[in-house]
């Protein structure tokens, strides 16, 4: 061995030899004791050499601690202390992405700009929607309440033939525009300009101006609606909804006057056949879908979860397993049965969900573990197993109590509560991976109507976070409490829910952020579905 | 045909029903390669899927080039002969479309020119009449050189070319080509769904594409492309502790040795290859991807590093601080998901440009509660568990654990991004998901999966091709752990070959694939056995393997 070797040896492993012999100690004496380790026999069986928080898994990390910070990779992710470890945020730097709609009125736009908004953020992509609906409104309250002058926003200001109008309408759009493309300079990763821009001329416009920027492209997303029931429904929704466009008026003469604001649109509107412009159609959400010039990664993924997207009404159930023995016990992970109490919530929901869903079609699906599919055993509908669906996997604190892994591995107990989302326990994932992993579960839903998920405290929390759009940090503590049944229903601007508590009670497993008083993750958002009129952006 | 979330009683998946996509383009377009790739991945997500060929069934039945009358290819009016063997040939080929139907088959992608509007209408009416649902892929390329590189590398080598001289075998394609550009019908026709892929991938356009699988289609075809590159494959280096999942344990000392020694040898093997096939090694860049585990993405550190350093980098490494014997990349690593998007930054004088990803996606197969056990233990503590999973390795998922086909679920975002993946390739990975990859690349069926066997200390070399891949494996290290021998196998170079004895009993899913006797070790004869590329002759690569 030469020199060099010698001393890359060294710096690698400072303390090989001593720590080895450690290494392989702890296996021996695993190997012996298997059948003397108490306290762990699941089924009668013996438990696993590396058993969860058994302390020869403890007594092995500590022997090989120093060879592991030697190693550490020069860049992140880097190991924290102790047993597990931080990963820092995917890399999305250089993803900037200009998603220009187009459209009619009531054609869905801010519908599928709110839908995709909600989707990429939930993969951690920075996303705003630049709704210039929201900066006509909120510049004009603006200037109504400094001037007291209050504009005319009925449909002539939306006619073609109004000059004033039509150049102010241009002014819009393109302040718009540029609020947008100054938000992407500062590091967002995709912004939505949600306006009609139904002309040629428009287009181009904003083509060429976000040409001149490094790095940036952007895509027209056209959405048709031939459906007059749908457009109708999107009518009904614009004028009943509280837009500040129409109030004080009576329903009939907004309606009316909104037909107008269309009808003006539709006299000037042309759609997308730009060959050169990269553009997704959509005809009827989801049922037919034109790419062209599409590519890219970031890109294919957007037009796949558009093409899965459907309007139809339904409902999503989200319920966690009964009370199992673990949760009695406060141990976490593992694959127990369920409690006394549990079981009598699995015989309880067949009468809860007939009487929300009626004859409806529903399918249930579930993890791969036990107390999941028991809780669904007495449930007469067709049921799918998820492996992806099973619940974080804790690694070497699987089965433990938080008493016990406080004990067992102090640093790691705190390091998680400081970044919960990104903490993985050693050996197992942290919340962030398990988003990575519930993605397809996401693209499913999206496809399927009625569906009922017997989940998991962290998976559900992921779940829940992407319909309502929660922020990653607040994600890991989001109060999903057992026994109870969340209903949500998609909407246009986001998901009404109903909270269906059985009167079985249930040990509480939720774990409030430590020295936090506010707890704003653990108040259900009432309803989401509010549309925004005004934005923040002025 | 790894991957389906359920099956069903018909054996059709996603409510799709039957489909039959026509291929449509002028020769030498790039539509056997989107075919087969296509054809590939519906497999892998359990659509029983074929590929017929009019091409490969022409020769198969009438024979190459020489053998064929003068007019069979050129325009104009052909002789009554000429007319009967075409109808012959289609008509064979129509009639194995509709034996795999009959069979329970669910795609059909039909690989033809199709260039014609009435023939093409007359098919799909045809077709669409038995309640299958036709879908028009049609390939446009308006890049000479894609165009070029098509005929050298694939068509001329084809057998209707055997024994020709290559420049007057390249010269007589592009005759074929132009024949039939004069009587080509781009398609305008919005009577069925189409898909038109330009530039193999560069761009596409899609019409009328309705329901999931259609959709997945899509997707996956915007994924692809048929630039020139390498994947490779090789194992982590050897850990502390082998037979762990949840120990997450780093390198052992032989790990370490080989992970410099993996560095050295894929950058040889590299710039071999690539020489071989005209490229110049300093021009491209190599992406590598590990696993979120230490003892993978430790594994690509010397990749990172200058080739003897002797300091532990605390930061990136600074050009200054290497040492002049070898050029140094600053190389940055990231965690991300989707990748392509960080940028390596290079010195200058870098004759190794790299970039590692972590993919969380790939740690290695979860043994649940037989984390640690022996194959002897599990038998003796899990008996009833033990029986079924010897019955199918493959499906078969032990307490807590995910079986092979969950893994191939999970790895199903991976395969996307290694169709989509431009670079060369180097996955480190763990054994098992190489195994999935592998079997994705190969097209082996998923029951397979379990009993290839991947050596610690092989390199495998995967190069896609038109009709699939090419592969070989490299023998490069044979320290312990090549074969799973415990970490006191260390430093006795002697029986460090192939030694049954020596290999450490504790290593679960390892011995199971070794112990699988007459199943597939991964040499290169092997590999080439099974893969399509050496079949290019037949109707369908795998045809048996559905």
């Amino acid at each position: 061995m030469d020199h060099t070797n010698e001393d890359h040896n060294r710096v690698h492993f400072p303390i090989l030899s001593s720590e080895l012999t450690a290494a392989l100690g702890a296996i021996e004496d695993m190997a012996d004791g298997t059948d003397a380790v108490p306290d762990s026999v699941v089924r009668g069986r013996p438990p696993a050499i590396f058993r969860a928080g058994g302390p020869m898994l403890k007594q092995f990390d500590q022997s090989t601690a120093s060879s592991r910070k030697g190693s550490q990779a020069p860049t992140p992710p880097r190991s924290v202390v102790g047993i597990g470890n931080k990963v820092a945020k995917p890399d999305y730097s250089e993803a900037k992405i200009v998603l220009a709609m187009v459209g009619l009125p009531a054609r869905g736009k801010s519908y599928l700009s709110n839908k995709l908004m909600r989707y990429l953020k939930w993969l951690e992509y920075d996303v705003q929607v630049f709704n210039v609906g929201q900066l006509r409104r909120s510049r004009a309250h603006h200037k109504a309440q400094q001037s007291g002058i209050l504009e005319d926003h009925t449909s002539s200001y939306f006619s073609h033939n109004n000059v004033e109008a039509t150049k102010l309408r241009e002014q819009l759009a393109e302040d718009s525009l540029e609020m947008l493309i100054r938000w992407l300079k500062r590091g967002g990763n995709v912004a939505i300009h949600d306006a009609t821009n139904s002309t040629r001329m428009r287009r181009a416009k904003i083509s060429a101006r976000v040409a001149k920027e490094k790095g940036m492209s952007v895509i027209f997303l056209e959405s048709i609606c031939n459906d007059p029931a749908v457009i109708a429904a999107n009518v009904a929704l614009k004028v009943s909804s509280g837009d500040p466009d129409y109030k004080d008026l009576p329903r009939e003469v907004a309606e009316r006057d909104f037909l107008r604001r269309i009808k003006e649109y539709e006299a000037v509107y042309e759609t997308i056949t730009e060959p050169h412009l990269s553009y997704l159609r959509i005809t009827d959400i989801g049922n037919e879908v034109t790419l062209s010039r599409i590519n890219g990664y970031l890109q294919s993924r957007i037009a796949f979860y558009l093409m899965n997207l459907h309007v139809k009404p339904r409902n999503i159930f989200l319920s966690r397993h009964g009370e199992s023995q673990y949760n009695v016990e406060g141990r976490i992970g593992g694959d127990s049965p369920l409690s006394e109490r549990g079981l009598a919530y699995a015989h309880a929901l067949p009468e809860l969900v007939r009487n929300n869903i009626g004859d409806a079609p529903l399918i249930v699906w579930t993890s791969t573990l036990q107390r999941t599919i028991q809780t669904a055993g007495e449930l007469p509908y067709p049921k799918l197993t998820w492996k992806s669906l099973d619940e974080l996997d804790a690694g070497v604190c699987d089965g433990m109590t938080y008493e016990e892994i406080e004990q067992a591995y102090p640093e790691d107990f705190a390091n998680r509560d400081e970044d919960k989302f990104n903490y993985r326990y050693r050996g197992g994932e942290s919340y962030r991976d398990v988003v990575v992993r519930l993605e397809p579960v996401i693209m499913e839903l999206e496809r399927q109507e009625n569906i009922l998920i017997f989940g998991h405290q962290a998976i559900l929390r992921c779940l829940y976070a992407y319909f309502h759009d929660l922020p990653q940090a607040d994600l890991p503590y989001i109060n999903v409490p057992l026994h109870t049944v969340i209903k949500l229903t998609p909407k246009a601007y986001g998901c009404d829910e109903e909270r269906y508590t059985l009167p079985i009670g249930a040990v509480d497993t939720h774990r409030p952020k430590p020295g936090s008083t506010l707890s704003p993750p653990d108040v259900v958002p009432a309803s989401t579905t509010k549309r925004e009129y005004f934005g923040t952006n002025i | 045909m790894a991957a389906p979330l359920y099956t069903t009683a018909s054996g059709l998946l996603f409510h799709a029903g039957k489909i039959l996509i026509l291929t449509v383009g002028l020769p030498a377009r790039g539509k056997t390669h989107i075919s087969r790739a296509l054809e590939r991945y519906l497999r892998w997500m359990g659509v029983k899927t074929q590929v017929v060929s009019l091409g490969d069934y022409r020769r198969k039945t009438l024979g190459g080039t020489k053998k064929l009358p003068p007019d069979y290819f050129t325009l104009g009016e052909k002789s009554p002969e000429t007319m009967a063997l075409r109808k012959m040939v289609s008509d064979g080929c129509e009639k194995l479309i509709e034996d795999f139907f009959e069979a329970g088959g669910q795609v059909v992608i039909y690989d033809a020119n199709n260039g014609s509007r009435t023939t093409r209408q007359a098919l799909a009416e045809k077709y669409d009449k038995q309640g299958i649902h036709v879908i028009i892929l049609e390939s446009v390329c308006d890049n000479k050189e894609i165009i070029e590189t098509n005929i050298r590398n694939v068509k001329i080598s084809s057998p209707d070319y055997r024994g020709w001289d290559p420049d007057k075998a390249v010269e007589d394609y592009y005759g074929r080509i132009r024949d039939r550009e004069k009587s080509y019908e781009t398609v305008e026709e919005t009577t069925w769904p189409f898909i038109r892929i330009i530039n193999v991938g560069e761009k596409i356009m899609v019409n009328n594409i309705r329901g999931y699988l259609q959709s997945r289609i899509v997707f996956f075809l915007m994924n692809i492309h048929n630039r020139p590159r390498m994947i490779y494959f090789a194992r982590s280096g050897q850990s502390l502790i082998e037979h762990s999942y949840k120990a997450d344990s780093d390198l052992s000392p032989a790990g370490w040795e080989y992970a410099e020694r993996l560095k050295e040898f894929v950058v040889e093997r590299r710039a071999k290859s690539l020489e071989q096939r005209g490229f110049d090694p300093n021009d491209r860049r190599l992406v590598i991807w590990t696993s979120t585990r230490r003892r993978a993405h430790h594994t690509a550190w010397p990749f990172l590093t200058p080739t003897h350093s002797t300091s532990i980098p605390q930061q990136l490494p600074l050009a200054a601080a290497a040492p002049p014997q070898s050029a140094v990349a600053r190389n940055v690593v990231t965690t991300d998901e989707a990748g392509e998007l960080t940028e390596t930054k290079a010195t200058a004088d870098s004759s190794l440009k790299v970039k590692v990803i972590e993919k969380t996606q790939m740690s290695e197969i979860n043994p649940g509660v037989w984390d640690g056990l022996t194959p002897d233990q599990a038998r003796k503590f899990y008996s009833e568990e033990w029986a079924r999973f010897v019955k199918d390795p493959y499906a078969f998922r032990a307490p807590r654990a995910e079986s092979y086909h969950d893994l191939s679920v999970r790895l199903e975002p991976i395969l996307i991004e290694l169709e989509r993946e431009k670079e060369d390739l180097l996955i480190i990975g763990h054994s098992s998901v190489i195994r999935c990859l592998l079997a994705y690349l190969i097209g082996l069926p998923a029951s397979e999966i379990p009993a290839i066997e991947i050596a610690r200390g092989d390199l495998l070399e995967v190069v896609p091709t038109s009709y699939g891949v090419h592969s070989q494996a490299f023998h490069f290290w044979d320290g312990p752990g090549r074969r799973g021998e415990g970490v006191d196998g260390d430093g006795d170079q002697e029986e460090g070959e192939v030694g049954k004895s020596r290999r450490d009993e504790t290593n679960f899913y390892e011995n199971y694939a070794e112990d699988t006797k007459g199943k597939k070790r991964m040499t290169a004869m092997d590999i080439g056995f099974l893969s399509p590329s050496m079949r290019e002759g037949g109707e369908g690569a795998m045809a048996d393997g559905t």
